[in-house]
């Protein structure tokens, strides 16, 4: 059981890991749309 | 009248019903938008760092801004389901994607979420309000003004029982907005915008205060988020303890404890779902104001949730934070702010008001929320048309309300006042609904065909087939963070997997019952109905001729409007609409609607008692159902559309004839151009019928105010060079120099005079006798002519 246990453990570590490395290149490619998307507000309507 | 020869006819005996699928909206910007979901997202600012702290230890800060970092990804899962579907939200997604059984799953998650929300904030709210209250006590009990006698009765200083008189205030909150969406309040996002103006100014006030205090006082380090500085109790490592006594596993696999450190924080993000709900009421261009909104709203959350929680423990010394204030930080970062304390006092007063109408506000979204998640779940068919039926004087959907606010006040007396409790079963919902989402994007990148607006980026192709390593990975930390919390989580794990188990057997017991009776009720609404879907509203494609009168109807029940109105109106000549508008309310957005679902049982039954009583007068009515956010906003627009001559109204439960009339008038206000003006005509039960002119009109002027004009007249074209002066031409100036006045220096004076008459002419109104109804014929027994200028 304890060795399931680890073996779950380990398991989601990776995930955890590779997708947080992940999420992160989303933030930083994100981001410069972001900043894009900043700086456009000003032309918007409003309603 | 038009050359439009007679009213929709079918070539069956079948009842046409024109059924509009698209919904009535009156669209917002993207700044109202993210009030209304930070509504709901930044309230969890108030509770998600104490809950975090007291599970990971000191490092909590780091992973609230780690959560916050992370949740400018799930934004763009939210983002790009949105550009998929305008109503983009779990439920949607994840039937798409991976089919109903999944779809019922993930929205049991999303209930349990919701249900969680009213109690957690509830509580929260009390936890604010009780430890202001005992601070203040303390205060003047320093000062000696509490009395002796009264530390003799309670053997000390007074100190109310914190978690119980919290748990006290979040059932009065919750009965109170039980009550309000009983008789049905109207959500407005001006209300929401307000509350966020109060809160900003809170935020922006905390941040300069602390860096000051930062200054003054210095700061306590917040440990770096690294194994080592984890500190996990029984309660935080749940089913993990019992086999890894301590903390050994955390310690064994470092990263495993960071993991779990994340699941602790990740409430902090709760609310990213009503996103999805705001979206469709976005005003163009959609897309560009959804990435607005949701950067508005991540940027907002992150500064908020995420700098609180550093400043807290920077600033909060360790004795207390914890022992004292981990269930209202905000107003414990208030006390140990660089100045007087009386200033501080007043501070965390201001903290407390604003905790206050956030966390009450989310108590009332939680409602509103699961009322529409069952609405349009039932309206789908797996939940048992019985707990749609409308209340008979408000025509609320009040058993599900009841539900809903049974298992809320359940949930707050079980949990006994304990915000850490409610935070750790809260995020189950939070993060199994964000699970399902994120697996149902990642299933929708292969399978979904349709137009997609945009994507979460990083996404490259290997032998022509496109790989998305940015979603994936996005729904590789929540797939990964769900299952862990799964382990150590013990009691939100065993009471949401209950919760959800019993929504899940609910929702697939209820729609084999329902599979029968839908069948049967198709076959009877198939013999008597004939569903015509059209995108919009427009006259021509309806059949309907101009100077039409709209009948919108609601309550079967209540159809005296409509006997009023067919008594009176020869259908030959000019065509009646009967309306229906189906109301789909904020919180009920993501979920969409097929034609039949817009038309379900009750407006079949709702339209077999209309075409009845058309049927007794024996003329015929044109029959319409509309899916709506606003119905005030459904009308005018129907209206307009049809180029109706008149709306017929019954009267309000809930508000008088004027207050429907401005409420339709302040729709009209906000309709685009082209717009027509309309008279609209509220019909009680007893036929004393109020007429209101929607939409600019000449005024009715009564005789004095002619013979004034006319007098005037006289003397000025006595006047050298003004013999040729018209009656109208002294009533513009007359009304331009009344407009100069009254934007400048005497406009209180003007103010004073207009209330003077408005209360004189209330009296002489209330005493005229009759009026001439749009309708044609002159009505004796009528009420008053009341002209409407919104």
């Amino acid at each position: 059981m304890d060795l399931l246990i680890k073996v779950v453990a380990r398991i989601l570590e990776t995930m955890f890991l590779v997708g947080i490395f992940g999420s992160l290149g989303v933030l930083i490619v994100s981001f410069v749309e972001d900043v894009e998307t900043l700086f456009d507000m000003e032309d918007s309507s409003h309603s | 009248m038009s050359s439009i020869p007679s009213p929709p006819t079918s070539s069956s005996n079948r009842v046409r019903i024109v059924v509009a699928t698209s919904v009535m909206l009156t669209f917002i910007s993207y700044w109202r938008a993210a009030a209304i979901v930070l509504n709901d997202l930044a309230s969890s600012a108030f509770y998600a760092c104490g809950i975090a702290e007291q599970a990971v230890g000191k490092s909590a800060p780091w992973f609230i801004v780690g959560v916050m970092l992370f949740s400018f990804t799930v934004r763009a899962v939210y983002v790009e389901s949105c550009s998929m579907f305008v109503r983009g939200g779990v439920y949607k997604v994840v039937k798409e994607a991976l089919g109903g059984t999944l779809a019922k799953l993930s929205v049991s998650a999303l209930m349990f979420d919701y249900v969680l929300t009213g109690p957690i904030s509830g509580v929260s709210a009390g936890q604010y309000i009780v430890g202001l209250i005992n601070e203040v006590i303390l205060t003047a009990d320093a000062h000696g003004w509490i009395p002796r006698a009264v530390h003799h009765i309670f053997h000390g200083t007074p100190q109310f029982d914190v978690n119980w008189t919290s748990v006290l205030f979040a059932l009065a909150v919750t009965i109170y907005f039980w009550w309000e969406n009983i008789k049905g309040i109207h959500e407005s996002s001006e209300k929401a915008l307000w509350v966020m103006q109060i809160t900003t100014i809170m935020v922006v006030v905390l941040l300069g205060w602390s860096a000051f205090t930062l200054l003054k006082n210095g700061y306590q380090t917040v440990p770096l988020p690294s194994p080592s500085n984890l500190h996990f109790t029984k309660e935080s490592l749940g089913f993990l303890y019992h086999r890894f006594p301590g903390d050994s596993l955390p310690r064994m696999f470092g990263v495993l404890g960071i993991l779990i450190a994340f699941g602790h924080s990740i409430l902090a993000m709760s609310g990213e779902e009503s996103l999805a709900q705001v979206n469709r009421e976005l005003a163009h261009p959609k897309l560009k104001n959804l990435k607005r909104a949701a950067l508005v709203i991540a940027l907002y959350s992150f500064i908020f949730t995420g700098l609180t929680a550093l400043l807290a423990v920077m600033i909060i010394p360790d004795s207390v934070r914890v022992p004292v204030y981990k269930d209202n930080l905000i107003a414990g970062l208030a006390m140990f702010m660089y100045g007087p304390e009386i200033l501080r006092l007043v501070f965390r007063g201001f903290v407390v008001v604003v905790g206050f109408l956030i966390l009450s506000g989310a108590v009332n979204t939680a409602i509103i929320g699961s009322n529409g998640v069952l609405n349009r779940v039932s309206e789908d068919g797996v939940l048992a048309d019985w707990f749609r039926r409308p209340q008979r004087k408000y025509g609320t959907s009040y058993r599900i309300i009841n539900l809903i606010v049974g298992l809320q006040i359940f949930t707050i007396i079980a949990s006994r006042g304990d915000v850490y409790a409610l935070g750790e079963a809260y995020a189950f919902g939070v993060i199994w609904s964000f699970a399902f989402k994120g697996l149902a994007m990642l299933v929708l990148r292969f399978k979904y065909k349709g137009e997609r607006g945009w994507k979460v980026p990083i996404n490259f192709r290997i032998g022509g087939i496109e790989i998305p390593f940015g979603l994936a990975s996005v729904t590789l930390v929540l797939l990964a963070v769900a299952l862990m919390n799964l382990f150590t989580k013990s009691v939100a794990t065993v009471s949401g997997v209950a919760f959800s188990a019993i929504f899940f057997a609910i929702f697939t017991l209820s729609e084999i019952a329902n599979k029968k009776k839908t069948a049967r009720s198709n076959k009877h609404m198939n013999d008597q109905f004939q569903l015509l879907q059209r995108d919009t509203v427009e006259r021509e494609s309806l059949s309907i001729r101009r100077s039409n009168i709209l009948v919108p109807v609601r309550d079967y029940n209540t159809l005296t409007h409509l006997h009023w109105t067919l008594e009176r109106i020869d259908t030959r000549e000019q065509d009646v609409v009967v309306m229906s508008a189906r109301i789909s309310r904020f919180g009920a957005a993501a979920y969409d609607l097929a034609p039949d679902q817009i038309f379900s049982d009750y407006e079949q039954t709702l339209f077999t008692r209309a075409v009845a009583v058309a049927e007794s007068f024996g003329k015929k009515v044109s029959l319409l159902v509309v899916p709506a956010a606003d119905v005030w906003a459904a009308i005018v627009q129907t209206a307009n559309n049809l180029e109706s001559s008149a709306v017929v109204i019954g009267v309000s439960s809930k508000m008088t004839p004027q207050e429907q009339a401005f409420n339709l008038g302040r729709a009209w206000e906000q309709l685009p151009e082209p717009k027509r003006q309309f008279v609209l005509q509220v019909v009680p039960p007893d036929g004393r019928v109020d007429t209101f002119r929607i939409g600019p009109h000449s005024p009715t002027m009564k005789d004095e105010d002619v013979l004034l004009l006319h007098r005037l007249w006289l003397n000025i074209t006595r006047e050298p060079g003004l013999d040729k002066l018209h009656h109208n031409e002294i009533l513009r100036e007359a009304l331009t120099r009344f407009a100069r006045d009254y934007g400048a220096r005497d406009r209180e004076q003007i103010l004073k005079d207009l209330r003077r008459v408005n209360s004189s002419d209330t009296a002489e109104r209330d005493t005229s006798q009759g009026v001439s109804g749009p309708i044609g014929r002159r009505e004796g027994g009528e009420g008053p002519p009341v002209e409407h200028t919104p």
